[in-house]
C-alpha cells in the first residue's frame, strides 16, 4: 500500500512539470497582452515598454518560463502584475473558503443523494424511483446560475433568512453551498442507483438471501458497501473541480474563492495568478483522485489481491 | 456504517438532516451590518489603492477617500485648496508656487511637507517605478529627461521651504491645475512607500478623511474615519465596499438594506424610475463622457471620407438612446461633452439613410465586410448589432469581433478594424481631455487617437487651446478644432451617458458627482 501511494506521489512531479510547461505555453498564447490592462487609456509607446519591462515581460518565452519554474523551485509563485501581492498570499488565503464551500455542498449533497439512489434501486420501475429519477435528472440539467439566482431571491429576499452575498460562516455558506450541492445531489442519487442495481443481481447477493441474512442487513453492507466504488468515483471527482472552484456559484453569491481569483486572473491575463491557481487546482486534483484511489484499496478487496499479487 | 438500513431509519435519518438543515436556516438572518458604516458596492475587487498606480475607477473613487492631492475640483467643478492652502501662478501659467496647509498629516502621524510632494511626483515619473501615469506630470520642466532616465533630479520641482513648494512647466499648459487634482497627483508619504515597498498598494498610508481599517480582498474593504482628517471628521463612523460581481445579487442586497447606495444596473434602470416606492430616491448626474463608434481613418475603406459620412447618416442614433438605452443619456453633438462646451456645434450629420445609399451609390464599391471591434461586454455587443442591421440596411456588410478587453486594445493600437465602439470618460473637466489625447496626431494609438486622424490644423488649434492663459481664447481654439473634428467625422459620437444611482431613504446628504475625484466621502449622513 506504502509503494502504491509512493508511486501515485512520485508521479506529481512530472505531471506538475508538465502542467506547468503546458499552462505557460497556453496562456502566452492566447490573445490579450497584461500591459495594456496595466497602462490604462492614455499611454505612450516609452510607457507601454517600461511596464512592459518592470513585469519582465519583454523576454523571451523560454527565459520567462526558466525564470518562473526557478521562482517555483524556491516556493514562490511571485506577484500579481495588477495587486502586486503575493500570488501565494492569495492563494493561502482563498482556499479555506474553497475548501469550505467544497465539503459544505459534499455533506449536503452525499447523504440525500445516496439514499435516493439507493430507494430508487430498491423500488425500480415504481412510482418513487420515477419520481426520485426525474427529480435527480432535474437537478443535473439546471445551471447553477439560474439555481442560485432563485435560491437567493427566496432565502436573502423574500424570506430574509440567508445573506444573499459575501464570505464568511456556515450562514454565508448555506445558499452557495445548496448551490453547488444540487447538481452533485442529481449524479450521485443516478449514480447510486445504477451501481446499486447492477450489485443487486449479484449471485453472492443471492447467496446472502439463502443464507438467511436479514434484509436490511443485506442492503446496508452487502448492496451498499459493493456499491460504493462507482460513487465514491463520482464523488472524488466532483469534490477535486470545487477545490478547484466554482466560477458561477462564486460569482453569484460573491464568495471569495479560488474559481473567481483564477476567472479573474484570467480576465487580466494575470500570468502569475493564472499559473499559481492552475498549478495549486492540479496538485488538489491529483491529491484528491489519490485519496479515491486508496479509498477504492479499503473499500474493494479485490484492489487489495490485486496489490499483494503484484 | 449503521447496521439497519430499514425504513424506520430511512426516514428518521432523512427527518434529521432536514432538522439540522432547518434550525441552521431559523438561526440565520439576511441583514449583516456594522453601525455608523455606509455602505457601497463594488464590482470587482480594486487592484490597488496605490495613487501611482491606480488606472480604474474604482482604485481612484477609494483614493480620493484615503488621499490628498495640492489641490481638487469641488462640486462645480471648480479647482479648490486641498493640501496646498493656496498657490501663485506666474509665468502666464508656466509656473506655480504651492503653499501648503501647516498640519496635515498623514495617518501614520507624520506632517505632509513639501519634500513629500516633491517624491509623490517624482515616483509617479520614476522610469524605473511601474507606474504608468507619467502622462499626468510630464508637462513639469525637466521630467521628459528624468522619464528617459537622462537626468537624476526633475529640475522643474523644487521644494522651496517644509511648507511651500514650486513647479515650473516645460511650457504654460493650461489644464495643468486639473491634472494635479488627479489620483496620480496624489501625497503619499516617503517613510511608509519606501517601507512598504509594492505593499504600499495593499496598505496605503495617507491624509484623507478615511484609512484602510480592513481589507478581505474579493469580499470586503472596511475604511475607518479619520478622527484628524484636516477639513473635519467624516459624517459617517466608515465605508465598507462590498465587492459584488452580480448585478441582480447587489440589487438584493440593496434591496435587503445590505447596501445603501447603488448604481442603478442598466435593466433596473425603469423600475426604480416608475416604482413609487424608489423613484424618489434615485439620483442622477450628467457624466462627463462621450460614446462613439470610431472609424479607423488610416486604411480603406474608411480613409474616405465619403463612406465615413454614409455611416454616420445611415444610425439612428437618437432612436437607440430612447429605445435600447432607455433614455440613459444626452445626444452628444460632437466629442466634448455638453457640460464642458461654450460653444456652438455646427452641423452633425443627423440621421438620413437615403442620403448614406446615395453616398454609397456615388463611392467605389466597399468589397469585403467592414470588420467591426467590440469588447465582450454584452451591452457594447447589443448596440454592435443594432448598428449592423443599421449598415446593412443601406448596403454595409458588417462583420462583428468580440475581444476581450487587452486584446481589443492591442488590436486598436495596431489599427486592425476598420470600425470600433468605445468610450471615453473624463480625467478632468476640461475640453482639451476630450480633444488633445483623442484628436492630436502624437497619439496615434495607444495615446488615445485611435481613429489615427490627423489634421495640422487640429493639431495646431489643440497646441494653442493648452497655452492659452485666457479662458475665452482657449474656448476660441478648442471650439474651432472640434467644429473641424465634427465636420471631418473621424468619429460618430453617440451619446453622453447619465449615471444613475439609488439609495436608501435614510441616507442623508448624498449627492453623485460627474468625475469621481469629487466625492471625499464626508458629507454623507444617516
Amino acid at each position: 500500500m506504502n509503494c502504491y501511494i509512493a508511486k501515485k506521489v512520485a508521479l506529481l512531479v512530472p505531471l506538475l512539470f508538465g502542467i506547468t510547461f503546458i499552462t505557460f505555453a497556453l496562456t502566452n498564447a492566447l490573445p490579450g497582452d497584461p500591459v495594456y490592462n496595466l497602462v490604462g487609456e492614455r499611454s505612450t509607446p516609452e510607457i507601454i515598454s517600461k511596464v512592459r519591462k518592470e513585469i519582465g515581460a519583454d523576454k523571451g518565452i523560454a527565459r520567462r518560463y526558466v525564470g518562473y519554474v526557478s521562482l517555483l523551485l524556491t516556493g514562490e509563485m511571485g506577484r500579481s502584475y495588477f495587486t502586486n501581492r503575493r500570488v501565494l498570499d492569495d492563494i493561502v488565503a482563498k482556499f479555506p473558503n474553497t475548501l469550505m464551500l467544497a465539503l459544505g455542498a459534499m455533506v449536503i449533497a452525499v447523504p440525500p443523494g445516496m439514499l435516493l439512489g439507493l430507494i430508487a434501486a430498491l423500488k425500480k420501475g415504481r412510482f418513487a424511483d420515477r419520481v426520485i429519477s426525474a427529480f435527480s435528472i432535474s437537478l443535473l440539467s439546471v445551471p447553477v446560475f439560474w439555481s442560485g439566482l432563485l435560491l437567493m431571491l427566496l432565502f436573502g429576499l423574500v424570506l430574509k433568512l440567508l445573506p444573499p452575498s459575501g464570505t464568511g460562516g456556515l450562514r454565508y455558506m448555506l445558499l452557495p453551498a445548496i448551490t453547488l450541492s444540487l447538481p452533485a445531489l442529481g449524479t450521485i442519487a443516478r449514480v447510486t442507483r445504477v451501481s446499486v442495481l447492477d450489485v443487486v443481481d449479484m449471485p453472492f447477493i443471492r447467496t446472502a438471501r439463502a443464507k438467511g441474512i436479514a434484509s436490511s442487513r443485506i442492503k446496508a453492507v452487502h448492496i451498499l458497501k459493493n456499491a460504493l466504488i462507482p460513487v465514491v468515483t463520482v464523488i472524488g471527482l466532483d469534490f477535486a473541480s470545487y477545490l478547484n472552484g466554482a466560477v458561477l456559484t462564486e460569482t453569484i453569491f460573491g464568495w471569495d474563492g479560488i474559481g473567481r481569483f483564477t476567472m479573474e486572473g484570467i480576465i487580466k491575463r494575470d500570468y502569475p495568478v493564472i499559473m499559481g491557481c492552475i498549478i495549486v487546482g492540479t496538485t488538489l486534483f491529483v491529491l484528491s483522485n489519490l485519496v479515491v484511489d486508496i479509498l477504492y484499496y479499503y473499500i474493494d478487496p479485490r484492489v487489495r489481491i490485486r496489490g499483494t499479487d503484484r | 456504517m449503521p447496521r439497519v438500513i430499514g425504513n424506520k431509519i430511512r426516514k428518521t435519518g432523512l427527518f434529521s438532516y432536514l432538522i439540522a438543515f432547518s434550525l441552521i436556516l431559523v438561526a440565520c438572518t439576511a441583514r449583516n451590518r456594522i453601525e455608523g458604516y455606509i455602505y457601497y458596492r463594488l464590482n470587482s475587487n480594486p487592484t490597488t489603492l496605490d495613487p501611482a498606480l491606480v488606472n480604474d475607477v474604482q482604485g481612484g473613487t477609494i483614493s480620493a477617500k484615503l488621499f490628498n492631492g495640492l489641490v481638487r475640483l469641488d462640486r462645480n467643478l471648480m479647482v479648490v485648496p486641498d493640501i496646498a492652502e493656496r498657490w501663485e501662478t506666474g509665468e502666464r501659467g508656466a509656473s506655480y508656487l504651492f503653499h501648503l496647509r501647516r498640519g496635515v498629516k498623514f495617518a501614520n502621524g507624520l506632517e505632509v511637507t513639501a519634500r513629500d510632494v516633491k517624491f509623490s511626483f517624482m515616483r509617479i515619473l520614476d522610469p524605473r517605478g511601474k507606474s504608468a501615469n507619467s502622462w499626468v506630470l510630464d508637462k513639469i520642466a525637466g521630467a521628459k529627461e528624468f522619464i528617459r532616465g537622462e537626468a537624476t533630479d526633475v529640475a522643474g520641482i523644487t521644494v522651496i521651504d517644509r511648507h511651500t513648494i514650486e513647479i515650473r512647466l516645460e511650457r504654460p499648459f493650461s489644464p495643468f491645475l486639473y491634472l494635479l487634482t488627479m489620483t496620480a497627483a496624489y501625497v503619499v508619504p516617503e517613510e511608509e512607500v519606501r517601507k512598504l515597498g509594492p505593499d504600499f498598494g495593499t496598505h496605503p498610508v495617507g491624509t484623507g478623511p478615511f484609512a484602510v481599517k480592513r481589507w478581505d480582498h474579493n469580499s470586503e474593504l472596511v475604511l475607518e474615519r479619520n478622527d484628524r482628517y484636516f477639513e473635519g471628521p467624516a459624517q459617517v463612523k466608515g465605508i465598507v465596499y462590498r465587492v459584488i460581481p452580480e448585478d441582480l445579487t447587489a440589487v438584493t442586497e440593496f434591496e435587503i438594506g445590505n447596501l445603501d447606495v447603488l448604481t442603478i444596473p442598466a435593466y433596473e434602470y425603469s423600475r426604480y424610475r416608475t416604482s413609487s416606492r424608489w423613484s424618489n430616491l434615485v439620483a442622477s448626474a450628467k457624466g462627463l463622457n462621450t460614446y462613439y463608434l470610431g472609424f479607423n481613418c488610416a486604411r480603406p475603406p474608411f480613409n474616405n471620407f465619403k463612406l465615413r459620412e454614409a455611416v454616420a447618416c445611415a444610425i439612428d442614433k437618437g432612436k437607440i438612446l430612447r429605445t435600447f438605452y432607455d433614455g440613459r443619456g444626452r445626444l452628444a453633438e460632437g466629442p466634448v461633452p455638453d457640460l464642458l462646451r461654450k460653444w456652438e456645434v455646427g452641423a452633425p450629420r443627423r440621421y438620413d439613410p437615403e442620403r448614406a445609399k446615395r453616398i454609397l451609390k456615388e463611392e467605389d464599391k466597399v468589397t469585403r465586410p467592414i470588420q467591426f471591434y467590440v469588447t465582450s461586454d454584452p451591452e457594447v455587443v447589443d448596440i454592435a448589432e443594432i448598428i449592423q442591421s443599421y449598415l446593412r440596411k443601406v448596403g454595409l456588410d458588417v462583420k462583428i469581433t468580440q475581444l476581450e478587453w487587452s486584446a481589443y486594445k492591442a488590436a486598436l493600437n495596431r489599427g486592425d478594424e476598420d470600425m470600433f465602439w468605445i468610450s471615453w470618460w473624463a480625467d478632468y473637466p476640461d475640453p482639451e481631455n476630450f480633444l488633445f489625447p483623442l484628436f492630436h496626431s502624437s497619439n496615434h494609438g495607444a495615446g488615445g487617437n485611435r481613429t489615427w486622424y490627423t489634421n495640422n490644423e487640429v493639431d495646431r488649434l489643440i497646441e494653442e487651446g493648452q497655452a492659452a492663459g485666457d479662458a475665452e481664447e482657449r474656448d476660441r481654439c478648442y471650439g474651432r478644432a472640434e467644429n473641424i473634428i465634427v465636420r471631418d467625422i473621424p468619429w460618430v459620437s453617440f451619446w453622453h451617458r447619465t449615471d444613475f444611482t439609488i439609495r436608501q431613504p435614510y441616507v442623508k446628504k448624498y449627492r453623485i458627482y460627474p468625475i469621481y475625484t469629487i466625492d471625499k466621502g464626508t458629507e454623507i449622513s444617516f
